[in-house]
């Protein structure tokens, strides 16, 4: 018997020992990518005694987007500081994807676990699902104004059936060995929920979220593409018209940024909440 | 030879009985794709004893089981736990699934401490009445890991502690060791049997191997599939033997061979029928 309990301690301890260097490696050649990436941008762009291949108007030096973002930290645009405009597109973004997850979650739970709000809710949601929400746009600007609100609904359209659906699926999916497990130590049906169902069904939550934020970046453009005069997204539609690629490029690179870093931050919560996922 | 045939189903009245199944049986759909798992079958179970079922895939057992848990409605007849119709699943009939049935986003602790948690006792009754059951299986070293950093063996043990943790009348296991490698599987199955006999529990087993059905039962029921329906009942007494080498002795091997050939005359029942 001791054999079995130290023999299965030896594997862990390898596991963990092993996990840092291989994740050490990966690192490296993470980096490797990204400095491969910024040589070919410095060389094409003429950082050094030779002309540049491709022109600033098309693509300006790594050193020309830098001054641009101290510039524009200065000095704002169109009479809006930076931080307004990545305040404003801030708060577009975050007002619809808080939306949707303190609605789209609970109400998938709800499809998941009852069949009759199933009934109700997925067939409208599964409908709107394939629509282009970007052509939707004109129809919002005419319900719900040139304000905020007609923004913050474009970002939330394309974003909320997704969240719902895979909280739905998530649910669905959950073990029902698990289920009948805990019901036979006497679970009632709250229990099963908030202990059982709940825990196991936030795997797929995540999921649904993660995948959600690039689409909520891409809906950010979609919604300050009119009736608006700031936000990120708007400055680089506008800086475009006049051939201002150095302002377009800061624009993106903020949106990437912010991009990647909820991704990164819901990813960090994700290990750290769902540390047991496919650990079966 | 220390087995014998008995009358599995009226051997002793439903009074007496722990779990009594009355004609039994479970047909799952309708109409032409109707599919019988079991057909009408009557069992007794005296408190105390440790019977087997055991059988080949598609022989009815774990619709059987899960009937006795209650995940499922019999299509006919009754089953009573105590005299007590079975409707739902209950806390007084623990359940040991094959694997994969840990709830892994709790500890171990967690784990076993639920049943006690949903049957209403304290957080920190619950956790003392826990670490008693893993002080038993040997886990107590254990309790702050999470399953998946146990080995299947281990996992399989905190899956006994947890339904044990409960105290229920009876446990009900579906080939709780099936997945686990030979070596680790003996060990268990020697400390099951000497858990049997320090609880005195009723123990429902599923399994479809019939050298474990020797080693642990006091009763064994052998089913055949294509419809599922008893084929056989023994009485045992190599359940009660305290030889850990008992697996090897002529009569053991005499039985073993004795039920090895029923089930596989059953099987050639079944190709001529087709």
């Amino acid at each position: 018997m001791t054999d079995v309990y130290s023999q299965s301690e030896a594997v862990l301890d390898k596991h963990d020992e092993k996990r840092p260097r291989k994740r050490l490696n990966d690192l490296w050649l993470t980096l490797a990518t990204f400095s491969g990436l910024l040589a070919a941008w410095l060389i094409a762009t003429g950082t050094g005694p030779w002309d540049p291949i491709i022109q600033p108007l098309f693509l300006p030096s790594p050193a020309l987007v830098i001054q641009t973002f101290f510039q524009l930290l200065e000095n704002g645009f169109q009479g809006k500081s930076l931080g307004q405009h990545v305040g404003i597109s801030l708060y577009r973004f975050s007002t619809a994807f808080i939306f949707c997850i303190l609605i789209g979650v609970p109400l998938g739970l709800l499809m998941g676990m009852n069949r009759r709000v199933r009934a109700i809710f997925e067939p409208p949601i599964q409908a709107i699902r394939p629509v282009p929400k970007i052509a939707l746009l004109p129809l919002f600007l005419i319900w719900f104004g040139i304000g905020d609100l007609s923004k913050i609904i474009v970002i939330a359209a394309p974003v909320f059936p997704i969240i719902a659906i895979s909280a739905m699926q998530a649910v669905q999916s959950v073990s029902r060995m698990k289920i009948q497990a805990a019901q036979s130590l006497g679970a009632s049906r709250w229990t099963v929920f908030a202990r059982i169902v709940l825990p196991a069904s936030l795997p797929g939550i995540f999921t649904g979220i993660r995948l959600s934020i690039s689409i909520a970046v891409t809906m950010l453009v979609a919604a300050e593409l009119t009736a608006t005069s700031e936000g990120i997204a708007w400055m680089a539609l506008t800086a475009a018209e006049f051939l201002a690629t150095n302002i377009v490029i800061v624009a993106v690179v903020i949106m990437a940024v912010i991009g990647f870093g909820l991704d990164r931050l819901f990813w960090l919560l994700e290990r750290r909440i769902v540390h047991w996922s496919g650990k079966d | 030879m220390l087995i014998e045939p008995y009358a599995c189903g009226t051997h002793c009245s439903i009074e007496e009985a722990k779990l009594a199944f009355q004609n039994v049986s479970k047909i799952y759909g309708a109409g032409a794709d109707s599919v019988t798992a079991l057909t009408p079958m009557d069992l007794m179970v005296r408190k105390g004893d440790f019977l087997c079922i055991v059988g080949p895939s598609g022989c009815g057992k774990t619709t059987l089981l899960n009937l006795t848990a209650g995940f499922d409605q019999p299509t006919s007849g009754k089953i009573m736990i105590d005299g007590v119709e079975i409707s739902k699943p209950g806390a007084e009939r623990g359940v040991v699934f094959q694997q994969g049935a840990l709830f892994n986003w709790m500890t171990v602790l967690e784990n076993v401490a639920f049943g006690p948690r949903a049957t209403g006792h304290s957080a920190s009754v619950a956790r003392e009445m826990a670490m008693e059951t893993l002080q038993m299986v040997g886990l107590k070293d254990f309790a702050k890991k999470y399953p998946y950093q146990l080995s299947g063996g281990m996992q399989q043990r905190v899956g006994i502690a947890r339904a044990l943790t409960n105290d229920p009348e009876v446990l009900l296991m579906d080939e709780p060791f099936a997945a686990l490698d030979q070596q680790t599987r003996e060990v268990l199955l020697e400390e099951i049997r000497l858990l049997w006999k320090r609880t005195g529990k009723t123990i429902l087993w599923i399994t479809h191997s019939i050298e474990e059905a020797l080693f642990l039962a006091t009763h064994i029921v052998v089913m055949s599939p294509r419809p599922g329906r008893i084929r056989a009942a023994f009485q045992s007494g190599f359940g009660r033997s305290d030889d850990p080498l008992i697996s090897v002795t002529p009569e053991f091997v005499a039985a073993k061979r004795h039920i090895f050939e029923l089930l596989k005359s059953s099987q050639k029942d079944e190709v001529q029928i087709q």
